[in-house]
């Protein structure tokens, strides 16, 4: 079981908010190692969120949810 | 498949979808780095389109791959840039050139409509501009009456440059392959508001499932987004995206089918689906972003009254941008952009009758 994290955007701030901006696969898909599973944004910067390891991703949050960096956004196993 | 399920699905494409899906925005980079991987000619320049990734995301992640000999972020002159790509391409490479905002091409248009476009005739056919000049069109966040334009129309009406505008994450991608692969220049205009961009208004049909592998969708077809039988809709860009919206509320609410064609292209325009269409349904609207006089809506309904003005059996309605530069104000930028308050007027009118 693999933790997909929110990604850390803003060094200055490691606490910082953002959004889950987009997803790009479904709640239950299978995923491949390295696939791109969505887009975050912290303060009009814009990064992306790739897949740790392949299995069948559960997303944890939704679009436009407000997230903290480094929270546990999908869980694949 | 049933007449309100929607068909935007690239034509060409092979079977079997992964599911995945991307954003127009990525859906346009993969497609530019897949011809990059394939042949060595293929180079991308422009202003930001190396590091930054390209203002609204068009070449994210080409500059890693494929590194500065082949990704060039230009100094700030559409002259030297947009003339460096037609150099590139008479030479025989295959550039994509950006053209950051589609409102910039007045300083630039020299080198866009008398020699892009003109080269390959001034030489009796001996010499090919093989160049894809893509760039960003729209409004509807407040960019102003220099930031917000689409002006296909003036590019369509121009000979020499093909012009295609797709509407979807996986046309975007399709028609980017064509566009490259084409011995032609081609103009690909892409709307912001389709991007899928994360600091823009959400758009739901912005990210939409692409095929992996590259394919081609055909430049100079239509294709039908929503097949109806009372009325035809015709549009293009992220108009197709409102109308398919209005179509799903009349639906509904009102008993209307209402038949969409997504235009894709408008050099070559594909007379023959715009014109079957408006034979068996009898009614027609064109939704155009651009300005209403002198340009598409106009182009369209004169290929209708040289076939056979009878073919319709009310007046045409057009639903475009008045004639007038794009106000900053959001209530007076509402006011003229083709909403689909307006688009779902314009329905009414013409199915009343």
């Amino acid at each position: 079981m693999a933790e997909v994290v929110f990604p850390r955007l803003s060094e200055n701030e490691p606490d910082a908010e953002g959004v889950l901006a987009t997803w790009f696969v479904s709640d239950g898909d299978q995923v491949a190692s390295g696939q791109l599973l969505g887009e975050v944004m912290v303060e009009k910067v814009s990064g992306e969120v790739l897949a740790p390891a392949a299995g069948q991703v559960h997303l944890l949050v939704g679009e436009d949810q407000t997230t903290r960096q480094g929270e546990v956004i999908a869980r694949i196993d | 498949m049933s007449a309100t399920e929607t068909t935007t699905a690239a034509e060409g494409a092979p079977a079997g979808q992964s599911g995945r899906k991307l954003t127009t925005a990525r859906a346009m980079a993969e497609g530019i780095a897949q011809e990059m991987e394939r042949d060595a000619g293929v180079v991308v320049l422009g202003e930001d389109i190396g590091n930054y990734g390209g203002i609204f995301g068009s070449t994210t992640g080409l500059l890693e791959k494929f590194g500065r000999d082949r990704v060039l972020d230009t100094p700030i002159s559409e002259t030297a840039f947009i003339g460096l790509g037609i150099g590139a391409a008479v030479e025989g490479m295959r550039p994509v050139v950006e053209l950051m905002f589609v409102d910039f091409f007045g300083v630039a248009m020299d080198q866009i409509y008398n020699h892009m476009a003109k080269i390959h005739f001034e030489s009796g056919g001996n010499v090919r501009v093989p160049m894809v000049l893509m760039t960003a069109t729209g409004g509807g966040y407040s960019d102003a009456e220099q930031h917000s334009q689409c002006l296909w129309g003036t590019f369509a009406h121009l000979p020499g440059m093909k012009v295609v505008v797709p509407s979807n994450p996986a046309d975007a991608k399709g028609l980017m392959i064509s566009a490259i692969r084409d011995d032609n220049p081609v103009v690909y205009m892409f709307h912001k508001g389709i991007m899928g961009l994360p600091w823009m208004a959400k758009n739901p049909r912005s990210v939409a499932p692409v095929p992996e592998e590259p394919y081609e969708t055909p430049i100079g077809k239509a294709a039908v987004a929503r097949a109806g039988s009372d009325a035809t809709v015709v549009t293009l860009s992220l108009s197709v995206h409102h109308a398919l919206d209005v179509a799903e509320k009349m639906a509904a609410e009102h008993g209307v089918d209402l038949e969409v064609i997504d235009l894709r292209s408008l050099v070559p325009l594909d007379s023959d689906t715009i014109l079957s269409s408006v034979a068996r349904t009898g009614r027609l609207l064109v939704v155009d972003e651009d300005y209403q006089s002198f340009g598409l809506s106009g182009e369209i309904a004169a290929r209708v009254a040289e076939t056979d003005p009878g073919l319709l059996r009310a007046p045409l309605r057009r639903v475009a941008v008045p004639d007038v530069p794009i106000p900053y104000a959001r209530s007076l930028e509402r006011a003229v952009l083709p909403t689909p308050e307006r688009i779902e007027a314009a329905v009414r009118d013409l199915c009343k009758a």
